[in-house]
């Protein structure tokens, strides 16, 4: 533990040592009359000082939390000496917020007593959240002394995201070679009926149209679209955000990604994950739960980090980007840097599809004058911007915080389909 | 407040006995309380001190001229030590902080103790010095240093067994 001392102790030396000496000078016995309960004190307090010999730890009864949770915390004090007056302060990182319990508090211990400390701990925004440290603060009965230090526990709470509930999510357009929940748009074995076409050898008996085959005095045989399962990319950027409050885009973009993952990998796709930002991040496409929590943990280790590196999409591993995968961009669409890689990646074939996270709720318009302006002009700007991502065959929505999810995807949708007539 | 207002009565005591030199005891008492009064207000511990010599200075002023030892001077010691005691408090004291009661007692308790500890030992001091007289000032400050280094060994020797 640190030792110092308090400024009292200065200042009591200093008075006795000044009063015995006038005292003497003046020869007047009342001055060490005033000057004798300072020296007592001091004699005193130095006297019961003795250095704490105290135990600290932080217990998490959870590790992982959804967001809005609760989880109850335990800090364990265990005293071998005794120990006046104690003050600890259980130091909690952004995103978690105290419940319940008091915090600091102030408390006094006897040799061999061991106090729990419980509070209630809210786990208010997604992430990684390391607690603590905590720091004791203890005393000597008078306050001459004081000794610091900090636990050298510091627990993790990992606060996953909550996910929306979404009725029905976006189809890629091209699917993979494994079984899944999506109706191939290639004729092979599967449930779903695409066509009849003559029997050739090697097609099984129960695979044969009689009807058809009775009309027509031949063979017909049934074909059928499989079900296979899809590659979707999740692209979150992270290059910038806007920030109000406790909320960003970037907290929206998470939620959004968790959700999108939770409802794809439920379809038994293969899911992986960009972060594209100051520091990229990737996940090679993967199936299962595993691969879900996978994809959250990746996901709470995402911060928007300063960079003036610029990044294209040719730094991203081939393996991440499999071919014939549908890739959902999360972006506020703030950064060239994740424009120009968002278009890159429509350029070279992929099924992109974009919902810009959008940074407008969380500025205030300026009442007036060039700033008023200006911010009509960026406005004006984000409209073109998202105008070029659908001229080259990209799917944008704005998607505002107070949105539901599932509205933003039935606009993705609605547009892939129109986009899709058109080509046709 | 209860430190300004202890402060307050001690000087008011200064004042009111105060011989010839009466204003500079009430200087000495004001810039005391004023001290004391910015400090706990500037959360400035600095000030503590220099309040209680600015005090204790008034109260010496006040006694020029008078060849009797004074039997109230072991009250106003204890009022000055009172007074930087909860000046102390006051400015160490954080609202955040949620103090237990038992602590508090204790803390009440200690204070109490430590003042009736010093009331006995100014006591005693004063009636040896009244009864005395001849033994001198450096007779009664080696007294205080023996009395104060014992009480000091007993408590260490106390809280080691405890």
């Amino acid at each position: 533990m640190t030792r110092y001392a308090s400024p009292k102790l200065a200042s009591y030396a200093g008075l006795s040592a000044v009063g015995l000496l006038t005292a003497l000078v003046f020869a007047r016995p009342e001055l060490v009359a005033l000057t004798a309960p300072f020296l007592l004190a001091l004699a005193a307090g130095l006297a019961l000082a003795t250095p704490p010999r105290l135990e600290v730890s932080v217990e998490l009864d959870e590790e992982r939390a959804l967001e809005g949770d609760e989880v109850r915390t335990t800090v364990v004090l265990a005293a071998s000496s005794p120990v006046d007056r104690l003050d600890l302060y259980l130091r909690l990182p952004q995103g978690v917020e105290l419940a319940e319990g008091r915090n600091p508090v102030a408390l006094r211990l006897a040799a061999g007593e061991r106090r729990e400390l419980e509070f209630t701990l809210l786990a208010a925004r997604w992430g990684g959240h390391v607690l603590g440290p905590a720091y004791v603060r203890a005393r000597d009965p008078l306050g001459f002394l004081v000794w610091e230090r900090a636990a050298p526990t510091r627990p993790e709470l990992r606060t996953y995201p909550r996910e929306d509930v979404l009725r029905r999510i976006l189809q890629p357009r091209e699917t993979q070679v494994f079984s899944g929940n999506e109706v191939s748009r290639h004729k092979g074995e599967g449930i779903e009926f695409a066509d009849i076409r003559l029997w050739a050898a090697g097609d099984p008996l129960k695979r044969v149209n009689w009807r058809a085959s009775a009309r027509r005095g031949e063979l017909w045989v049934n074909e059928s679209h499989p079900e296979r399962n899809t590659d979707v990319i999740l692209f979150v950027d992270s290059f910038a955000e806007a920030r109000r409050g406790g909320t960003s885009t970037l907290d929206l973009a998470i939620r959004a990604t968790s959700t999108l993952a939770d409802a794809y990998v439920r379809r038994r796709d293969r899911v992986g994950l960009i972060s594209f930002g100051g520091i990229l991040r990737w996940l090679v496409p993967g199936m299962g739960v595993v691969q879900l929590y996978r994809v959250v943990d990746a996901l709470l280790d995402t911060q928007v980090v300063l960079s003036y590196y610029w990044k294209e999409i040719d730094i991203i591993p081939r393996r991440t980007l499999p071919p014939n995968a549908l890739v959902i961009a999360l972006s506020p669409l703030l950064d060239p840097r994740s424009v120009g890689a968002l278009l890159d990646l429509r350029a070279r074939g992929y099924d992109l599809a974009v919902i810009d996270v959008s940074p407008v709720p969380f500025t205030a318009r300026p009442a007036g004058g060039l700033d008023a302006v200006a911010y009509d002009i960026w406005t004006l700007r984000r409209d073109a911007l998202r105008h070029r991502l659908q001229r080259a065959g990209v799917a944008v929505v704005e998607w505002r915080d107070d949105e539901p999810l599932q509205a933003i995807l039935e606009e993705v949708r609605a547009f892939r389909r129109y986009a899709r007539h058109a080509r046709v | 407040m209860l430190a300004l207002a202890v402060l307050a009565g001690a000087d008011a005591y200064s004042v009111a006995s105060a011989g010839r030199l009466a204003p500079v005891s009430a200087v000495g008492s004001v810039v005391g309380l004023a001290l004391l009064a910015g400090g706990i207000a500037l959360r400035w511990p600095t000030t503590i001190p220099w309040a209680v010599l600015a005090s204790g200075g008034g109260y010496l002023a006040g006694r020029e001229g008078r060849a009797l030892v004074d039997g109230w001077a072991a009250v106003v010691g204890v009022a000055l030590l009172l007074a930087s005691e909860l000046a102390t408090w006051s400015i160490e004291h954080d609202a955040r902080i949620r103090t237990e009661p038992a602590l508090l007692a204790r803390r009440i308790a200690t204070l109490a103790g430590l003042a009736g500890v010093a009331m006995l030992v100014n006591f005693l001091l004063l009636g040896t010095a009244a009864v005395s007289a001849s033994a001198g000032v450096l007779l009664a400050a080696v007294g205080v240093a023996a009395a104060v280094g014992a009480v000091a060994v007993v408590l260490r020797l106390a809280r080691s067994s405890s």
